[in-house]
């Protein structure tokens, strides 16, 4: 698998659990603690990933070279030297976005259905 | 809560969780078991400081199906790196062998899962100390100044003694001091309170409810119970109720004995003034049968009633000495130190061991509870993976 053969669409959708790792790296380099706490910040709480989901996610983001471990860290100074910090790869930036891209048609779709909140017009305008 | 309850809760934790990634492959392990531990203690230190041993619990709750989910993923996807897991798994659970192995893989995850719970939960729970002191108690005697002839004082029967008896100890009478003997409102207001003293009331709430009374069958002994996660804290609590209830028993008993004793005075007074007035009748009675001037027979039946006053003066006069003796006695008797109505059989020694949790029987009871759900969900799977597999098996001829 390498990252020019790699159609992003062909890999959506993505389960809940690579779309928030995915969505918290898109935000830059974190490591695994960071990304745990950015999904429960971003999901208020109602995500709360265990660290056999993390890891196992982590995993397979790197076997499918979405992500890679990264050899940079952000402020050594400041932080624990063990940890392994992770960011998203060019293809893992493509996938995401995709992923995000599905979701906000989605979310188009459904406000066109008026299953929620705002007009026919304002969904069009959105697409 | 001091620093060093809190390393231990989570260095417990810490080092469990560690002992469990054994459940993940080698290579796993390897590779993010060091990851996957110091997430963990982050995380553990977060569920500390938001809900102490609560919120290690919780966490517990939440990583533990998390561990056993993923590790048998891990597991079936290092079986064979060239097959995917799900592979894997549809050769595994070919139809024939099906419900077998569905009912032995969720039994096995539904024990491992209930009965991990119940050991993590019962390390995790917070360890509580008793300490017992034991009273003997007595009832108080009613007041043994009826009168002179009364030596022995007198008791009555009391079916409701020992259950009064609790009721006071459970009194502010008796907590109130022992509260402030031992600054329980400031020194658990540090623990429980965030470091702001607890009022009184909520104090005694408190203590009352780590309070245990009980009577030692067909004795008047009395066996005082306080529970608390600092044994030398139970211990102290104990002796000191103890102590207050004794003080509190001692002061109704100088209480009593000092009305008694006025009591006894004022009878004494009223006598020494009736025994005055018959002793000057007695004297007028004298003069007027001329008794002891040797003109009267003292025989004579007219003397009659000087002789019949002399003899009620004479009983009254040894009634009077009595009763002054009594007086000296009862006084006495004040002033010499006792142990009163209460006893203090045994004071309350610090715990050796915790008495709660009961590890033992809370891990047996989690392995009943394990084996009793992993069949039930077992058996519903293998039902289930059954009906699926003869589908499977009929849709082919169905179709052909």
């Amino acid at each position: 698998m390498t990252t020019n053969q790699i159609d992003p669409e062909k890999l959506l959708p993505l389960t809940p659990a690579v779309f928030h790792v995915l969505l918290a790296l898109a935000g830059g380099e974190r490591h695994g603690y960071a990304i745990m706490q950015e999904v429960a910040e971003s999901t208020e709480g109602r995500i709360k990933m265990g660290p056999g989901t993390l890891y196992g996610t982590i995993k397979r983001l790197l076997e499918a070279r979405l992500i890679q471990e990264s050899d940079e860290r952000p402020d050594p100074g400041l932080d624990d030297e063990r940890r392994r910090y992770y960011r998203l790869t060019g293809v893992g930036e493509q996938v995401v976005t995709a992923e995000a891209r599905r979701y906000a048609g989605i979310v188009a779709m459904a406000r066109g259905k008026r299953l929620l909140g705002g007009s026919l017009k304002a969904a069009s305008a959105g697409n | 809560m001091s620093i060093r309850i809190v390393n231990q809760s989570l260095l417990r934790s810490q080092k469990m969780y560690e002992r469990l990634l054994i459940a993940y492959p080698r290579s796993h392990r390897e590779n993010y078991g060091r990851a996957m531990s110091q997430l963990f203690r982050d995380q553990g230190r977060d569920a500390w400081n938001e809900g102490r041993y609560w919120g290690l619990i919780k966490l517990w709750l939440r990583v533990l199906p998390d561990l056993i989910k993923t590790s048998i993923v891990e597991r079936f996807s290092s079986l064979n790196e060239r097959k995917s897991m799900f592979d894997k798994m549809a050769a595994l659970f070919r139809p024939r062998m099906a419900p077998l192995f569905t009912f032995l893989a969720v039994f096995a995850t539904v024990f491992v899962l209930v009965l991990t719970a119940s050991v993590v939960i019962t390390f995790l729970m917070p360890e509580t100390y008793a300490s017992t002191a034991r009273l003997k108690v007595e009832p108080e005697q009613e007041s043994s100044f009826s009168g002179p002839s009364s030596s022995e004082p007198v008791s009555t029967y009391d079916p409701y003694f020992i259950q009064t008896t609790f009721e006071i100890i459970k009194d502010p009478i008796v907590l109130s001091k022992v509260i402030n003997q031992l600054n329980l409102n400031g020194d658990w207001g540090k623990r429980y309170n965030g470091g702001v003293p607890l009022d009184t009331a909520t104090t005694m709430k408190m203590l009352k409810q780590r309070l245990s009374l009980d009577t030692i069958r067909n004795t008047r002994l009395i066996e005082i119970t306080v529970y608390s996660e600092d044994k030398n804290e139970a211990a102290q609590i104990a002796n000191a109720i103890v102590q207050s209830y004794r003080d509190y028993r001692v002061q109704l008993h100088n209480e009593a004995t000092a009305r008694g004793i006025q009591a006894l005075q004022n009878q004494y007074q009223q006598d020494e003034m009736s025994i005055r007035q018959a002793q000057a009748d007695l004297d007028s009675l004298r003069q007027k049968y001329n008794i002891g001037s040797g003109m009267t027979d003292p025989q004579s039946p007219q003397v009659q009633p000087y002789w019949d006053e002399k003899r009620e003066l004479d009983q009254r006069l040894a009634f009077h000495k009595l009763l002054a003796g009594k007086i000296e006695a009862e006084k006495l008797d004040g002033q010499i130190p006792s142990a009163g109505p209460v006893e203090i059989v045994r004071q309350a020694q610090p715990g050796k061991w915790p008495v709660r949790p009961n590890k033992p029987l809370n891990i047996i009871l989690g392995a009943l509870a394990g084996i009793f759900l992993a069949t039930f969900a077992g058996a519903i799977s293998a039902l289930i993976a059954f009906v699926v597999g003869e589908r499977k098996r009929k849709t082919p001829a169905a179709t052909g």
